[in-house]
């Protein structure tokens, strides 16, 4: 799920960018910093929108660098237990199958794979209903429903499903 | 407040679930002697048909050692089944408890009387929890029927691995760590072997290699379960959805039991002098609390206040010596049993008589005090008068000496004509006792006045 929330931030800037940009360049370095980046509390920030504002800089001794609370508006997102995701497959094994939403990645054991599909081996790998009508392989594109997460401080991994109704392949890369 | 349908959720969730639970260490050896399932049914079974009990109590109806009761008392109390309760007592506070399972446990007389030991035993107490117990089971059945079909639909189960050689186990959370680059295994982190998907517990026989038929046997056998359940656990789920809307038979903490059992005996018998010892040694009989049933005992005393109440007002009456007005006599008829009325019409009889005799009294009194103060009042004035006639004279004589100046200053004219008519009034003033022969007309003429004011 995708929030737009205000977050702080200390930037530690280096002297040699003050003067008339300095603003610009704080900025351009919160982006930098913090674009991409992973918090369990928050999730994925996916981009910063605006800044609130700018606190007063400290002057950290010895070092000459200054600190600047930042407080920042951006879109993070969060993957939820129960939510439904559109994935893309990125690697296919016997153990089930990982995908890719934007940041987050999602394993789907095989156990969670519908029953009739079956695993094939061979220079692609893939799961194929028994009719050959559905394959999941690489860069396939599914539907699946997130059912455990685990969120450690800089990095969430879920598991998912796609035995349920509605869930599955939503594009057949074969056709592409 | 029916217990019975609660009682028969118990007896149902007992035989459904705790029918061969054996309280004995996995240690000792099962022999047929120490073989004790079915121990915890019959426990929760005489649980049901007691509230509050004292555990060796139990154990002693039960036939049972106390520590095998204990054993399985704690079971139940982890599976929240029963409260218990654990307080320091001497015999006295377990005469309290006697004496309130005498009062529920009509016919049932404990009267333990004897060793007054200053001595503190822990004494353990245990009830059904029946409120927690429907919850407690409503739980545990949703739990199966949930594990169950999770199994079966194979949904929201997070797969777990286990490594054949170390038997370290990870889940499907930890798959992006143990994907290899090598093959399309997971390989564990530590001993690198290969790892092997965990096959459920429920359906051991088939080791989780992910055969197809394996899978289906499985699936039948998961059904089979729920199937099974849901047939033999049917009683037990209607017996919940009857006991759904009841209210829970609720006895509250040990305590508060107790001085309710206390207050609805003493409501049954009337006033018991005999249990008064007992009830000024509540407070005193155990160290725990007293504050929750704090309102419980006042309705004793309130009894207490009535009693003594009673005895103040028939001393009163006795003596005399306060009397009641009727209002109050009106309130204590309200708050009054039966038994009592006959005290209380006496009451007011005399409290009736005693009243007018006070207003009578009082009435009298007025008067005689409205006499007295009358008397007094024409005594004074009479001496007042008296006085003012003799000040008066003495004034006119005063008058008389100066009279030359008050010729001379020529004072108001009625002075003079006083002077002038002083000695026609002479005669008349012989009359009173002011025999003074300086008698000024001045002073008969407010003479005449007075005489007319004593006249009247």
């Amino acid at each position: 799920m995708f929030f737009h929330i205000v977050l702080e931030r200390n930037m530690q800037l280096h002297p040699r960018h003050f003067g008339r940009n300095l603003r610009e360049n704080l900025v351009a370095k919160l982006m930098k910093d913090v674009e991409g980046t992973c918090s369990g509390q928050h999730g994925f920030v996916v981009a910063i929108t605006g800044i609130e504002n700018i606190g007063k800089g400290l002057i950290r001794d010895g070092t000459g660098f200054v600190s600047f609370p930042v407080k920042y508006q951006c879109v993070v997102f969060r993957p939820f237990k129960g939510e439904i995701l559109e994935a893309v497959v990125t690697m296919v094994n016997k153990m089930g199958f990982f995908a890719e939403a934007g940041p987050v990645q999602i394993f789907v054991s095989n156990h969670l794979i519908p029953d009739d599909m079956e695993f094939q081996s061979g220079d692609m790998p893939n799961y194929t209903t028994s009719d050959g009508s559905v394959k999941i392989q690489k860069d396939s594109e599914v539907r699946l429903k997130i059912i455990g997460t685990r969120v450690d401080a800089t990095e969430i991994f879920c598991i998912g499903t796609i035995k349920d109704d509605f869930l599955g392949v939503i594009n057949d890369p074969a056709s592409v | 407040m029916s217990i019975e349908p609660f009682n028969r959720l118990v007896k149902l969730a007992a035989r459904a679930f705790y029918d061969d639970i054996t309280t004995k260490g996995d240690n000792q050896p099962k022999t047929g002697r120490s073989d004790n399932r079915g121990i915890a049914v019959v426990v929760l079974d005489a649980l049901s048909r007691r509230q509050w009990v004292r555990e060796e109590d139990l154990a002693k109806d039960l036939k049972l050692h106390s520590k095998q009761l204990r054993r399985t008392l704690r079971f139940f109390e982890e599976e929240k089944l029963v409260t218990r309760d654990h307080r320091k007592e001497t015999a006295k506070g377990a005469k309290i408890f006697s004496a309130a399972v005498a009062a529920t446990a009509d016919g049932q007389q404990h009267t333990k009387e004897g060793e007054e030991k200053i001595k503190l035993h822990t004494h353990s107490y245990c009830c059904l929890d029946y409120a927690q117990i429907y919850d407690v089971v409503r739980y545990r059945l949703h739990r199966m029927r949930k594990k169950l079909k999770d199994e079966l639909e194979d949904k929201n189960t997070v797969q777990e691995y286990v490594c054949p050689n170390c038997g370290k186990r990870y889940n499907a959370l930890d798959a992006l760590q143990l994907i290899s680059l090598e093959d399309e295994y997971f390989h564990c982190e530590s001993c690198n072997g290969e790892l092997v998907a965990e096959s459920d517990k429920l359906a051991s026989q088939d080791v989780g290699d992910g055969d197809s038929n394996a899978r289906r046997q499985r699936r039948e056998k998961l059904k089979d379960m729920l199937q099974n359940m849901e047939v033999q656990l049917k009683p037990l789920m209607e017996q919940i959805n009857r006991v759904k809307d009841l209210p829970a038979p609720e006895f509250g903490t040990l305590q508060a039991w107790e001085a309710r059992a206390h207050a609805q005996r003493r409501a049954e018998n009337g006033e018991s002098s005999a249990m008064d010892p007992s009830k000024s040694s509540h407070g005193l009989g155990y160290g725990g609390t007293p504050m929750p049933f704090l309102g419980d005992t006042k309705v004793e005393v309130d009894f207490g206040n009535e009693g003594k109440g009673n005895d103040v007002k028939s001393e009163a009456d006795i003596t005399g010596q306060k009397i009641l007005p009727p209002w109050m006599i009106k309130q204590g008829m309200n708050l009054t049993k039966e038994q009592r009325g006959e005290v209380k019409q006496e009451a007011k009889m005399d409290g009736t008589l005693a009243a007018p005799e006070y207003s009578d009294d009082k009435k009298s009194n007025a008067e005689d005090n409205d006499k007295a103060f009358q008397d007094e009042y024409f005594k004074a004035y009479y001496a007042a008068l008296i006085k003012r006639q003799e000040e008066e004279a003495a004034k006119s004589r005063q008058v008389g000496m100066k009279s030359k100046r008050d010729l001379n200053e020529g004072d108001e004219g009625e002075d003079n004509v006083d002077w002038q008519e002083a000695p026609v009034a002479g005669d008349a003033n012989g009359n009173y006792k002011v025999n003074d022969l300086n008698v000024e007309a001045d002073a008969t003429a407010e003479d005449e006045d007075d005489i007319d004011w004593e006249e009247s």
